[in-house]
């Protein structure tokens, strides 16, 4: 129990009478695990990351996230929680229209403490984007934006990143780059909590659960991964 | 880096952010000017007023006999006084003597006047027209010990054909009013010749005096039936000298009710009155206090035009940048540092406007001055920190709804799309 880095006990998300996200569901996510998470379109899979990720609230049960109760922060603590411990991909990559590579990555580093110009080309050399940093995100392919996306996500080092269908938009080339991406992060250490829908990246972590209408329906531990 | 998002968010939005910058523009504009015109218009109004004659009359305090028995009431006697022309300097001695605009002393006598086979009774007055009266004793060292008046100052709307008598030692210049040239047929450049008879049972006792004709009054009052001499010249024909009936004062009152300049110069000279004209001093003080409250009314109706042109700008702006809001909360953005953001772009919308509002509001100001008071109004450098800062609480009244708004995007919905 000690090295699981999330714990998720029985949590419900109910939006309204007739409509319940997630249904009692308790998950535990060890350090530096792959976790993939799949299932139907609206069984709960991007509430339950967003959950996770701090974006959101259950309306029972509790989580602990690197030993914190998540659910007992207030909404100032869950953001400040959110950006110490938690870097975020999205599907639809979510970048500043009018800020370039760089900016968008130095925003995350804004509103996590310091900016650092040489920290975040970094960020963005690691993700092969050392010759667009410059560029706003209309300039930049899908891919490209997405590194930009993963860098912003790096570049405050957080423990965790979840990923909600990181590729679902991309085609099989630039794919594969974000992919290999993850892939490397992985390595590295860091915790990944991952939506997908392709059954190939489902089965490259450590742990692939399905969910169905807000349960977990199948949780399988894979030999993935590292 | 957040200059840079402050920036090229207001870059990148710079057609909004004019629509905004112009409602406050249009707010500051109006408020300049009317402050402007405002500090201005009571000294513009009060000179504007003062053109047409005094406002103050001086005269000797006179004891009054009444005449009559029981039941039969043949009015009153009263003793001739006069005021002492040596004494006029002291009006200019009272505390708010920096309002005096002029004064001017009138010493009047009923004499004949014959011009070629017309003679005619007329009043003769005696007066200042352009005189520098020395202060013996000003009020305060600072003050001037020479002070320039005469009818003229006070009178500036007299209608002249001719000129006026500029010269205060000219003893053979007049002014005639214009009913009294046109029943002699005098003309400008004519010499006429004066009567006083000083005692009617004396007739050897008659003072003949010659005076040309510099000028020809017209004011449609009783000006129009006199002639006008400098008061020395009426002092030597009439044998009064260092004498005046009256002193016609005219006082420049916004801050000091004309009440107190009246009571102060009965303190200077004790054996004086000093009456207010009421009727225009109530009607000065009316209008300009309607002019004040109307402007004080446009500039509020300007202002809360303002405020709901930068709301809607702001709402309008806020609705577009949700995901914006709501990526940057998921980076790790807190309330507070969404509220600072969109409060300074509100601010920097506020000190332009501000700030070319303060210079359109000017030359507004200046378009009022000339077309309403025919005057130039002066620019005041301490309305620019009242008109930006103004500008800047207007603009950023206006962004605390949307910028709760802005506070309540939640990320998870927004991101997703809803």
């Amino acid at each position: 129990m000690s090295s699981d880095i999330i714990r998720i006990k029985n949590i419900t998300k109910q939006y309204d009478e007739k409509t319940r996200a997630l249904d009692n569901l308790s998950l535990s996510i060890k350090k530096g695990e792959w976790t993939s998470i799949m299932g139907p379109s609206g069984s709960g899979k991007t509430t339950l990351l967003n959950i996770i990720g701090c974006l959101d609230s259950p309306t029972g049960g509790n989580i602990f996230i690197n030993g914190t109760e998540t659910t007992a922060l207030n909404q100032t603590e869950l953001t400040r929680f959110r950006r110490e411990n938690i870097g975020l991909i999205f599907q639809q990559y979510h970048l500043v229209p009018y800020l370039n590579a760089v900016e968008n990555v130095m925003m995350a580093q804004y509103f996590h403490s310091l900016v650092d110009e040489n920290d975040a080309i970094e960020a963005l050399k690691r993700v092969g984007l050392d010759h667009r940093l410059d560029h706003v995100p209309a300039h930049l392919s899908g891919g490209e934006q997405q590194r930009v996306c993963i860098a912003r996500a790096l570049v405050n080092e957080p423990r965790i990143l979840l990923a909600d269908e990181p590729t679902g938009n991309l085609d099989q080339k630039n794919g594969d780059i974000v992919l290999k991406l993850i892939l490397e992060l992985h390595r590295e250490g860091h915790t990944i909590v991952l939506i997908t829908h392709n059954p190939q990246i489902g089965d490259m972590g450590q742990n692939k659960v399905v969910l169905v209408d807000g349960k977990i329906n199948a949780k399988k531990l894979l030999l993935g991964g590292k | 880096m957040f200059g840079r998002i402050l920036r090229k968010s207001l870059s990148k939005r710079k057609s909004r952010i004019a629509i905004a910058v112009v409602s406050v523009i249009m707010g500051a504009a109006i408020a300049t000017a009317l402050l402007s015109v405002s500090m201005d218009v009571s000294e513009k109004v009060g000179y504007e007023f003062r053109k047409y004659g005094a406002n103050l009359m001086v005269v000797p305090k006179s004891d009054t006999i009444e005449v009559g028995f029981p039941g039969v009431d043949f009015g009153s006697v009263t003793e001739q006084r006069y005021i002492n022309e040596s004494d006029l300097w002291k009006i200019k001695t009272i505390f708010w003597r920096n309002n005096v605009l002029g004064f001017a002393p009138l010493l009047y006598q009923v004499v004949s006047v014959g011009y070629g086979e017309n003679e005619q009774n007329v009043v003769l007055s005696g007066t200042y027209f352009n005189k520098d009266v020395e202060i013996i004793e000003p009020y305060s060292s600072e003050d001037d010990t020479v002070f320039n008046t005469g009818i003229q100052a006070i009178s500036p709307w007299w209608n002249i054909d001719g000129s006026w008598i500029d010269n205060p030692d000219d003893d053979k210049s007049s002014m005639v009013g214009v009913n009294v040239a046109e029943k002699l047929d005098l003309k400008i450049g004519d010499t006429f010749t004066i009567n006083y008879i000083q005692n009617y049972e004396d007739i050897q006792n008659v003072t003949l005096y010659e005076l040309i004709v510099a000028g020809i009054i017209e004011t449609d009052g009783n000006e129009d039936n006199q002639i006008f001499v400098n008061l020395q010249v009426a002092q030597n024909i009439t044998g009064r000298i260092d004498k005046v009936h009256t002193v016609q004062v005219s006082a420049l009152c916004n801050a000091c009710p004309v009440d107190t300049f009246a009571s102060e110069i009965m303190e200077k000279i004790p054996y004086v009155e000093a009456r207010t004209v009421k009727q225009l001093v109530s009607a000065e003080m009316n209008i300009l206090g309607k002019i004040e409250d109307m402007m004080f009314l446009v500039t509020i109706v300007a202002l809360l035009a303002s405020a709901l042109g930068v709301m809607t700008t702001m709402t309008t702006s806020v609705i577009e940048r949700k995901k914006e809001i709501g990526l940057m909360k998921s980076v790790g953005a807190e309330n507070k540092r969404i509220v600072f953001l969109f409060l300074s772009e509100a601010a920097i919308i506020g000190v332009i406007g501000g700030i070319a509002g303060y210079v359109i509001g000017f030359v507004l100001s200046q378009f009022i001055g000339m077309s309403v008071f025919s005057t130039s109004i002066a620019p005041r450098l301490e309305i620019i920190p009242i008109v930006i800062g103004i500008s800047v609480g207007i603009s950023l009244l206006a962004s605390i709804l949307p910028v709760r708004r802005a506070v309540s995007v939640e990320p998870a919905i927004v991101l997703r799309g809803e």
